[in-house]
Order: C-alpha cells, then sequence, then structure tokens
C-alpha cells in the first residue's frame, strides 16, 4: 500500500485538520459545555433560590414572632387589668354587701324600737284604760254614786294623765 | 532484518486539479482523527445523557469534572474570565490530541504522528495569537510590536514570531513521532532477541516473538502514556498562554 513521507506536510490534509479542530470544537461545546453548564446554571439558580427562599422564611418567621410577642405583652395587660378589675368589683360588692347588711341591720333595730315604743304605747294606753275603769269603780264605789263614765271623761283622764306624771 | 518506519498509509486518491494544494489523500491521519472525533463526541453524549440537577449519577458527575477542570485550567492560566470563550477551542485541541496521541496504544496509527495535524494547529493558534495582538494595539501597534526595543531587531522578532507556530507543531511532532520509532525499533529487537534465545532450543518457536508481549507496554508508559498526555497539555498550554500574552498587548 501507497504511505506518505514520515515528515510532510500534505496541504488537503491540513486543511481538513483545521476544520476537524473546529467541527470537534463545536462538537464538544455542544454535547459537553452547553448541556453541563445549563445544569450547573440551574443549580446555582436553584441554590440561590433556596437561599432568597430560606432569608424569606426566617423574616417571616421573625415578623410572626414579633407579632406574637406584642400580643403576648398586650395579653398579659389585658390580664393584669382583668384580675384588677376583678379585685375591684369584689371589693366593690363587699363593701357594698356591708354596707346593706349594716342598713338592713340599722333598720331592724330601728323598726324594732319601734314595734318596742308603740308595744309600750299600747301597754301604757291600755294601762290607763284599766287604771281608768278602776279607778272609777274605786272612786263609785268611795262616793257610793254611779258615776257617768260618759261625763267624766274628762275629769278622768286628768287624772290619769296627772297619776301618769306622778308615777 | 530491517526496520521499516513509514508515514500514513494512503487508502484513496482523489484527484481535485488544484496546482499547489495537489490530490486530495483518504489517508491513515484522516481516518484515524475521525475515529478519535466519533469517540469523543459519543464520550461527551455518553456523559452528558440524563442529566439531572439533584442527585447526580457518577458519569454527571465526571462530565461536569471536566467542564469545571476546563474552566479552572483556563481561568487560572489566564487569571481573567475573559478567555471564556476559548475554553471549549482548548478542551477541543486538548482531548483531541490526547485521544489521537493515546490511539496508538490499540495499534491505530496516531494522527499526531503526522505533521500535517500539529501544522494545522499551530497555524490556528497563531492566527488567534496574531488577531489577539492586534485586537489589543491594532495593525500599527503590531506592526510597531516588531520594531522593538530597536529597529534592527525587527528580522529576529518577525523570525522569533514565526517559530512560534513552528516549534509548537514539531515539538508534538517530534515527540509523538519518536515514541512510534523507539516503539518499532524495541519490538523489532525483541522479536531478534527472542529468536537469537531460542533458536536453539527450536526453530518454530524462535519465530515466535515471546518477548514482545509485555515488556513493549512497560516502556509505552513513559513513550506512549507520558509523552502523549505531556505534550497534550503542553500544547494546550503554550496556546492559552500565548493568546493570554497576545492580548495583554
Amino acid at each position: 500500500m501507497e504511505t506518505q513521507p514520515l515528515v510532510t506536510i500534505i496541504p488537503w490534509t491540513f486543511i481538513a485538520q483545521i476544520l476537524n479542530l473546529f467541527i470537534q470544537m463545536y462538537l464538544i461545546k455542544r454535547f459537553l459545555f452547553k448541556p453541563v453548564n445549563e445544569i450547573l446554571a440551574k443549580r446555582q439558580a436553584l441554590t440561590d433560590k433556596e437561599i432568597s427562599d430560606a432569608r424569606e422564611a426566617k423574616a417571616d418567621a421573625d415578623k410572626i414572632r414579633e407579632e406574637y410577642e406584642g400580643q403576648m405583652a398586650g395579653a398579659k395587660a389585658e390580664a393584669n387589668k382583668i384580675i384588677s378589675d376583678a379585685k375591684k368589683d369584689a371589693q366593690d360588692q363587699a363593701d357594698k354587701m356591708i354596707k346593706d347588711a349594716e342598713t338592713a341591720a340599722h333598720d331592724i333595730k330601728a323598726k324594732a324600737e319601734a314595734d318596742i315604743e308603740q308595744e309600750k304605747k299600747k301597754a301604757i294606753n291600755e294601762a290607763k284604760d284599766q287604771i281608768g275603769g278602776l279607778a272609777m269603780d274605786i272612786a263609785g264605789k268611795v262616793v257610793e254614786k254611779e258615776i257617768r263614765e260618759e261625763d267624766h271623761r274628762k275629769l278622768i283622764d286628768d287624772f290619769i294623765s296627772k297619776v301618769g306624771e306622778a308615777s | 532484518m530491517n526496520v521499516e518506519i513509514n508515514g500514513a498509509k494512503i487508502f484513496a486518491r482523489i484527484p481535485t486539479g488544484i496546482p499547489v494544494l495537489g490530490d486530495f489523500t483518504i489517508n491513515e491521519t484522516l481516518v484515524v482523527s475521525w475515529i478519535v472525533m466519533i469517540i469523543i463526541t459519543g464520550l461527551c453524549i455518553f456523559l452528558t445523557r440524563n442529566m439531572k440537577v439533584e442527585g447526580i449519577s457518577k458519569k454527571q458527575a465526571i462530565a461536569e469534572m471536566l467542564v469545571e477542570t476546563a474552566n479552572n485550567f483556563i481561568r487560572n492560566n489566564t487569571g481573567t474570565n475573559k478567555f471564556d470563550k476559548l475554553i471549549p477551542f482548548v478542551a477541543a485541541l486538548f482531548t483531541t490530541s490526547v485521544i489521537s496521541n493515546l490511539i496508538s496504544l490499540v495499534g491505530l496509527r496516531s494522527p499526531t504522528a503526522d505533521l500535517s495535524t500539529e501544522a494545522a494547529w499551530a497555524v490556528v493558534v497563531f492566527i488567534m495569537i496574531t488577531s489577539a495582538k492586534i485586537k489589543a494595539g491594532g495593525v500599527l501597534g503590531y506592526m510597531k510590536g516588531f520594531t522593538e526595543p530597536i529597529p534592527v531587531m525587527t528580522p529576529f522578532n518577525i523570525l522569533s514570531e514565526l517559530a512560534t507556530p513552528v516549534s509548537m507543531a514539531c515539538r508534538h511532532f517530534g515527540n509523538i513521532l519518536s515514541g512510534i520509532v523507539i516503539n518499532g525499533l524495541i519490538y523489532a529487537s525483541l522479536a531478534v532477541a527472542t529468536s537469537a534465545i531460542l533458536i536453539n532450543v527450536n526453530a518454530t518457536l524462535a519465530a515466535i516473538p515471546f518477548l514482545d508481549v509485555g515488556i513493549p507496554a512497560i516502556l509505552s508508559i513513559y513513550f506512549d502514556w507520558f509523552t502523549g498526555v505531556m505534550q497534550a497539555f503542553i500544547f494546550s498550554m503554550l496556546t492559552i498562554m500565548y493568546i493570554a500574552n497576545a492580548a495583554e498587548g
């Protein structure tokens, strides 16, 4: 078989090898660099996205925590207010109850006193009547003369009142 | 016994009738070059099939590693991202060179054992260097660069400029060719040694070159593997260094 010289430059081979080199460059670019760089870019984008997502999530969490803390502080204040209100109400109610009780006791006492007074008056009046009748009987017996109660009512009353004053 | 080291075989000859270029020959260099291209492209397609963003396979990891290595190689050696456009070119140059050099291990003739191949690459690199220089300093700046530091130096500067592609091509070609020559000599001498040892035992056995099994493989670690990878590396390295230097002006 025909062979070319060991050290030589064949023009067509030379041109063909230049073309081959550029074709090879295109093929490597198309089949290795392009897909791999795409994947690398995608991965980069994914990583960036995950980092930004994480940052966003952290900011959200911080916001929620702040809100929650604010709410907690508000709730605490409210609870304190409720407790103090309740205490005040209870105190008020207790005071009112004591006052009511005092008033009631006072009323009862006053009523009892009034009742006693009335009973006393009634008893005195009854006593007066009885004493009047008794006096009339005694006087009648003393003067042996029938004294008409109606005629001498005034006299008797005077007497009784004098007796009352004297007693 | 005779040892013959020949150039690439010519399979077919297509007459073109163009005076200077001569006939287009389908030779070993071109055929093996196409095989190399098919191997590289097939490898690229195989490695980048079914790529995923997460949970990557081993072959995807290899593909990514190759791309990252190529990117880092260019960026570290030039120190900038300005030459990212050159990455596929240098990657193609390096892989083609490595696979071409190593394909001799399977018995094919390296396309790089033909000066036409290296000359083609070196000329492409030379054109890139020159265009980078012109881009950096303008045509006048480029011309003026030859007269520095003193106008007397002009012929030497032109010579050194032209020496760049010549030296690049010849360095690569010389290393690969020397590997082929030495391999041919070793095979032939070991065959002679085998027959010399066994000639007194049995004439038929002596005709089989037993020593050719194994021993050349050890030597090919240097002459094929080391030289092949080293020359590809040097060629790519020089390419990127020259272009980076040229672009700096």
